[in-house]
Protein backbone atom coordinates (compact mmCIF):
# COMPACT_ATOMS: atom_id res chain seq x y z
CA UNK A 1 0.00 0.00 0.00
CA UNK A 2 2.89 2.30 0.44
CA UNK A 3 3.84 4.49 -2.49
CA UNK A 4 0.26 4.34 -3.61
CA UNK A 5 -1.58 7.57 -4.28
CA UNK A 6 -4.95 6.04 -4.80
CA UNK A 7 -5.22 3.48 -2.03
CA UNK A 8 -5.66 4.73 1.53
CA UNK A 9 -5.96 2.59 4.57
CA UNK A 10 -9.06 3.42 6.59
CA UNK A 11 -8.93 1.06 9.53
CA UNK A 12 -7.17 -2.07 10.68
CA UNK A 13 -7.89 -4.72 13.28
CA UNK A 14 -6.36 -8.09 14.14
CA UNK A 15 -8.71 -9.82 11.73
CA UNK A 16 -8.65 -7.50 8.74
CA UNK A 17 -8.42 -4.02 7.29
CA UNK A 18 -10.22 -1.61 5.00
CA UNK A 19 -8.93 0.72 2.33
CA UNK A 20 -10.36 3.42 0.17
CA UNK A 21 -9.54 3.41 -3.53
CA UNK A 22 -9.69 6.91 -5.02
CA UNK A 23 -9.41 5.60 -8.56
CA UNK A 24 -12.54 3.47 -8.43
CA UNK A 25 -14.29 5.22 -5.51
CA UNK A 26 -14.56 1.92 -3.70
CA UNK A 27 -14.13 0.89 -0.11
CA UNK A 28 -12.24 -2.36 -0.02
CA UNK A 29 -12.73 -4.74 2.83
CA UNK A 30 -10.18 -7.46 3.55
CA UNK A 31 -11.53 -9.76 6.20
CA UNK A 32 -9.94 -13.15 6.80
CA UNK A 33 -9.49 -14.61 3.32
CA UNK A 34 -12.09 -12.46 1.66
CA UNK A 35 -11.68 -9.23 -0.24
CA UNK A 36 -14.77 -7.27 -1.17
CA UNK A 37 -15.04 -3.86 -2.87
CA UNK A 38 -18.02 -1.71 -2.00
CA UNK A 39 -19.46 1.48 -3.36
CA UNK A 40 -20.20 3.86 -0.53
CA UNK A 41 -23.94 3.15 -0.27
CA UNK A 42 -23.36 -0.57 -0.48
CA UNK A 43 -20.83 -0.31 2.29
CA UNK A 44 -23.40 1.45 4.47
CA UNK A 45 -26.11 -1.10 3.84
CA UNK A 46 -23.63 -3.92 4.44
CA UNK A 47 -22.55 -2.35 7.73
CA UNK A 48 -26.17 -2.03 8.80
CA UNK A 49 -26.84 -5.65 7.89
CA UNK A 50 -23.93 -6.79 10.03
CA UNK A 51 -25.10 -4.58 12.89
CA UNK A 52 -28.62 -5.99 12.72
CA UNK A 53 -27.61 -9.60 13.38
CA UNK A 54 -28.94 -10.65 16.75
CA UNK A 55 -25.88 -11.84 18.64
CA UNK A 56 -27.97 -12.73 21.64
CA UNK A 57 -29.89 -15.30 19.59
CA UNK A 58 -26.65 -16.75 18.31
CA UNK A 59 -25.36 -17.23 21.83
CA UNK A 60 -28.44 -18.71 23.41
CA UNK A 61 -30.11 -20.62 20.62
CA UNK A 62 -28.71 -24.14 20.50
CA UNK A 63 -30.04 -24.90 17.04
CA UNK A 64 -27.26 -25.44 14.46
CA UNK A 65 -28.76 -22.72 12.27
CA UNK A 66 -27.66 -20.17 14.84
CA UNK A 67 -23.99 -21.14 14.78
CA UNK A 68 -23.35 -19.15 11.62
CA UNK A 69 -24.79 -16.12 9.96
CA UNK A 70 -24.62 -15.84 6.19
CA UNK A 71 -24.41 -12.27 4.95
CA UNK A 72 -24.63 -11.34 1.33
CA UNK A 73 -22.30 -8.58 0.18
CA UNK A 74 -24.24 -6.19 -2.08
CA UNK A 75 -23.64 -6.49 -5.85
CA UNK A 76 -20.54 -8.61 -5.43
CA UNK A 77 -21.84 -12.15 -5.63
CA UNK A 78 -19.97 -12.87 -2.43
CA UNK A 79 -21.22 -14.24 0.82
CA UNK A 80 -19.65 -14.12 4.20
CA UNK A 81 -20.23 -17.04 6.50
CA UNK A 82 -19.69 -15.63 9.94
CA UNK A 83 -19.42 -17.13 13.36
CA UNK A 84 -20.29 -15.18 16.46
CA UNK A 85 -16.64 -14.29 16.91
CA UNK A 86 -16.31 -13.19 13.27
CA UNK A 87 -19.33 -10.96 13.64
CA UNK A 88 -17.94 -9.17 16.65
CA UNK A 89 -14.66 -8.61 14.86
CA UNK A 90 -16.31 -7.55 11.62
CA UNK A 91 -18.46 -5.04 13.48
CA UNK A 92 -15.39 -3.54 15.06
CA UNK A 93 -13.71 -3.23 11.67
CA UNK A 94 -16.76 -1.73 9.97
CA UNK A 95 -17.51 0.78 12.70
CA UNK A 96 -13.86 1.78 12.76
CA UNK A 97 -14.03 2.25 9.01
CA UNK A 98 -17.12 4.39 9.35
CA UNK A 99 -15.31 6.44 11.94
CA UNK A 100 -12.43 6.98 9.49
CA UNK A 101 -14.88 8.04 6.77
CA UNK A 102 -16.59 10.48 9.14
CA UNK A 103 -13.28 11.87 10.24
CA UNK A 104 -12.26 12.37 6.62
CA UNK A 105 -15.51 14.23 5.96
CA UNK A 106 -14.83 16.50 8.93
CA UNK A 107 -11.30 17.14 7.78
CA UNK A 108 -12.46 18.02 4.28
CA UNK A 109 -14.99 20.42 5.69
CA UNK A 110 -12.43 22.05 7.94
CA UNK A 111 -9.46 22.13 5.59
CA UNK A 112 -10.82 22.56 2.11
CA UNK A 113 -13.33 25.26 2.66
CA UNK A 114 -12.15 28.11 0.52
CA UNK A 115 -12.83 31.56 1.70
CA UNK A 116 -13.24 34.09 -1.08
CA UNK B 1 -7.85 11.41 -0.26
CA UNK B 2 -11.35 11.81 -1.60
CA UNK B 3 -14.32 12.31 0.68
CA UNK B 4 -16.38 9.43 -0.68
CA UNK B 5 -19.12 9.97 1.84
CA UNK B 6 -19.73 13.61 1.02
CA UNK B 7 -19.41 12.95 -2.70
CA UNK B 8 -22.29 10.54 -2.36
CA UNK B 9 -24.59 12.51 -0.09
CA UNK B 10 -24.93 15.66 1.98
CA UNK B 11 -27.09 13.88 4.54
CA UNK B 12 -25.65 12.86 7.86
CA UNK B 13 -26.54 9.33 8.81
CA UNK B 14 -28.68 10.37 11.77
CA UNK B 15 -30.73 12.69 9.55
CA UNK B 16 -31.10 9.97 6.97
CA UNK B 17 -32.35 7.50 9.57
CA UNK B 18 -34.69 10.06 11.11
CA UNK B 19 -36.16 10.88 7.69
CA UNK B 20 -36.67 7.19 7.01
CA UNK B 21 -38.43 6.91 10.36
CA UNK B 22 -40.68 9.78 9.28
CA UNK B 23 -41.43 7.92 6.04
CA UNK B 24 -42.69 5.09 8.20
CA UNK B 25 -44.72 7.41 10.42
CA UNK B 26 -46.50 8.95 7.42
CA UNK B 27 -47.24 5.47 6.08
CA UNK B 28 -48.70 4.50 9.44
CA UNK B 29 -50.78 7.67 9.50
CA UNK B 30 -52.10 6.78 6.05
CA UNK B 31 -53.02 3.31 7.22
CA UNK B 32 -54.72 4.65 10.36
CA UNK B 33 -56.85 7.02 8.30
CA UNK B 34 -57.76 4.20 5.97
CA UNK B 35 -59.04 2.18 8.93
CA UNK B 36 -61.01 5.21 10.14
CA UNK B 37 -62.52 5.61 6.68
CA UNK B 38 -63.51 1.97 6.76
CA UNK B 39 -65.17 2.31 10.16
CA UNK B 40 -67.10 5.38 9.03
CA UNK B 41 -68.19 3.73 5.83
CA UNK B 42 -69.68 0.65 7.47
CA UNK B 43 -71.31 2.71 10.18
CA UNK B 44 -73.15 5.00 7.81
CA UNK B 45 -71.00 8.11 8.00
CA UNK B 46 -70.27 8.36 4.33
CA UNK B 47 -68.99 11.93 4.23
CA UNK B 48 -66.57 11.30 7.04
CA UNK B 49 -65.44 8.18 5.24
CA UNK B 50 -64.69 10.31 2.22
CA UNK B 51 -62.82 12.80 4.40
CA UNK B 52 -60.64 10.06 5.87
CA UNK B 53 -59.98 8.46 2.50
CA UNK B 54 -58.68 11.79 1.36
CA UNK B 55 -56.56 12.13 4.48
CA UNK B 56 -55.14 8.65 3.89
CA UNK B 57 -54.11 9.67 0.40
CA UNK B 58 -52.53 12.87 1.64
CA UNK B 59 -50.45 10.99 4.19
CA UNK B 60 -49.20 8.74 1.43
CA UNK B 61 -48.18 11.82 -0.52
CA UNK B 62 -46.31 13.10 2.52
CA UNK B 63 -44.50 9.78 2.68
CA UNK B 64 -43.53 9.97 -0.98
CA UNK B 65 -42.32 13.52 -0.62
CA UNK B 66 -39.76 12.42 1.96
CA UNK B 67 -39.05 9.27 -0.02
CA UNK B 68 -38.07 11.30 -3.08
CA UNK B 69 -36.07 13.75 -1.01
CA UNK B 70 -33.95 10.90 0.34
CA UNK B 71 -33.38 9.58 -3.16
CA UNK B 72 -32.53 13.06 -4.43
CA UNK B 73 -29.93 13.37 -1.68
CA UNK B 74 -28.29 10.19 -2.89
CA UNK B 75 -29.30 7.78 -0.15
CA UNK B 76 -31.62 4.84 0.16
CA UNK B 77 -35.24 5.36 1.09
CA UNK B 78 -36.73 2.29 2.70
CA UNK B 79 -40.24 1.13 1.87
CA UNK B 80 -41.79 1.04 5.33
CA UNK B 81 -43.32 -1.88 7.15
CA UNK B 82 -46.64 -0.91 8.59
CA UNK B 83 -48.03 -2.97 11.41
CA UNK B 84 -51.67 -3.50 12.35
CA UNK B 85 -53.69 -0.36 13.06
CA UNK B 86 -56.80 0.02 15.24
CA UNK B 87 -60.13 -0.74 13.58
CA UNK B 88 -62.40 -0.69 16.60
CA UNK B 89 -63.62 2.64 17.84
CA UNK B 90 -66.14 3.03 20.65
CA UNK B 91 -67.91 5.96 19.01
CA UNK B 92 -68.07 8.32 16.03
CA UNK B 93 -66.54 11.07 18.12
CA UNK B 94 -63.65 8.93 19.38
CA UNK B 95 -62.38 8.58 15.82
CA UNK B 96 -61.85 12.29 15.54
CA UNK B 97 -60.16 12.37 18.91
CA UNK B 98 -57.77 9.68 17.71
CA UNK B 99 -57.19 11.60 14.48
CA UNK B 100 -56.25 14.77 16.34
CA UNK B 101 -53.93 12.90 18.68
CA UNK B 102 -52.25 11.25 15.72
CA UNK B 103 -51.67 14.63 14.04
CA UNK B 104 -50.24 16.05 17.26
CA UNK B 105 -47.80 13.15 17.41
CA UNK B 106 -46.72 13.82 13.84
CA UNK B 107 -46.21 17.51 14.63
CA UNK B 108 -43.93 16.56 17.52
CA UNK B 109 -41.98 14.24 15.30
CA UNK B 110 -41.51 16.91 12.61
CA UNK B 111 -40.38 19.39 15.25
CA UNK B 112 -37.80 16.95 16.57
CA UNK B 113 -36.55 16.48 13.02
CA UNK B 114 -36.10 20.21 12.58
CA UNK B 115 -34.23 20.39 15.87
CA UNK B 116 -31.94 17.60 14.72
CA UNK B 117 -31.26 19.40 11.43
CA UNK B 118 -30.28 22.55 13.25
CA UNK B 119 -28.04 20.63 15.62
CA UNK B 120 -26.08 19.03 12.77
CA UNK B 121 -26.28 22.15 10.61
CA UNK B 122 -28.27 20.52 7.83
CA UNK B 123 -30.03 23.65 6.61
CA UNK B 124 -31.17 22.13 3.32
CA UNK B 125 -33.18 19.46 5.08
CA UNK B 126 -34.48 21.98 7.57
CA UNK B 127 -35.69 24.03 4.66
CA UNK B 128 -37.30 20.96 3.10
CA UNK B 129 -39.06 20.24 6.39
CA UNK B 130 -40.59 23.69 6.65
CA UNK B 131 -43.27 22.52 4.23
CA UNK B 132 -44.21 19.87 6.79
CA UNK B 133 -44.17 22.36 9.65
CA UNK B 134 -46.75 24.41 7.78
CA UNK B 135 -48.73 21.36 6.74
CA UNK B 136 -49.03 20.20 10.34
CA UNK B 137 -50.54 23.53 11.35
CA UNK B 138 -53.19 22.94 8.70
CA UNK B 139 -53.72 19.32 9.74
CA UNK B 140 -54.22 20.19 13.37
CA UNK B 141 -56.67 22.96 12.50
CA UNK B 142 -58.77 20.52 10.48
CA UNK B 143 -58.69 17.79 13.09
CA UNK B 144 -59.65 20.25 15.80
CA UNK B 145 -62.42 21.72 13.71
CA UNK B 146 -63.92 18.27 13.16
CA UNK B 147 -64.07 17.73 16.90
CA UNK B 148 -65.52 21.18 17.37
CA UNK B 149 -68.47 20.20 15.21
CA UNK B 150 -69.52 17.74 17.90
CA UNK B 151 -69.84 20.64 20.30
CA UNK B 152 -71.43 23.23 18.06
CA UNK B 153 -73.91 20.88 16.44
CA UNK B 154 -74.38 18.43 19.28
CA UNK B 155 -74.85 14.69 18.93
CA UNK B 156 -78.52 14.54 19.93
CA UNK B 157 -81.28 13.86 17.45
CA UNK B 158 -79.98 14.12 13.93
CA UNK B 159 -76.76 15.66 15.26
CA UNK B 160 -74.40 12.99 14.08
CA UNK B 161 -76.02 13.04 10.66
CA UNK B 162 -75.35 16.77 10.47
CA UNK B 163 -71.83 16.47 11.80
CA UNK B 164 -71.05 13.87 9.18
CA UNK B 165 -72.22 16.16 6.39
CA UNK B 166 -70.12 19.02 7.66
CA UNK B 167 -66.94 17.04 8.22
CA UNK B 168 -66.26 16.65 4.55
CA UNK B 169 -66.64 20.37 4.00
CA UNK B 170 -63.84 21.18 6.42
CA UNK B 171 -61.16 20.80 3.82
CA UNK B 172 -63.17 22.62 1.16
CA UNK B 173 -64.28 25.69 3.05
CA UNK B 174 -61.92 28.49 3.59
CA UNK B 175 -63.47 30.14 6.59
CA UNK B 176 -62.39 33.72 6.69
FE1 LIG C 1 -48.52 13.76 7.22
FE1 LIG D 1 -51.63 14.49 8.61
Amino acid sequence: MKDSFTLHELYRTAKGFTQQCDLTNRIILSFGEQVIAFRYLDFVSFRRKVDRVNLHDMIFNLDDAYDFEVIEAPKSNQQLVLTLCDLVQLRELLSGTQFALDLNTMLHEALYTYVA
Amino acid sequence: MKDLQRLRTSLKEEVELALNAQVKMEAEASSKYLAMASWCEVNGYLYSAKYFFKQAEEEREHMLKIFHYLADQGVMAYAPEVGPVPHDYPSFRSIFEAALQSEINVTHSINRLVTLCRRVEDYATENFLQWFVKEQVEEEINARRALELFDVIGEEGTGRFQIDRHVYKITQLDIE
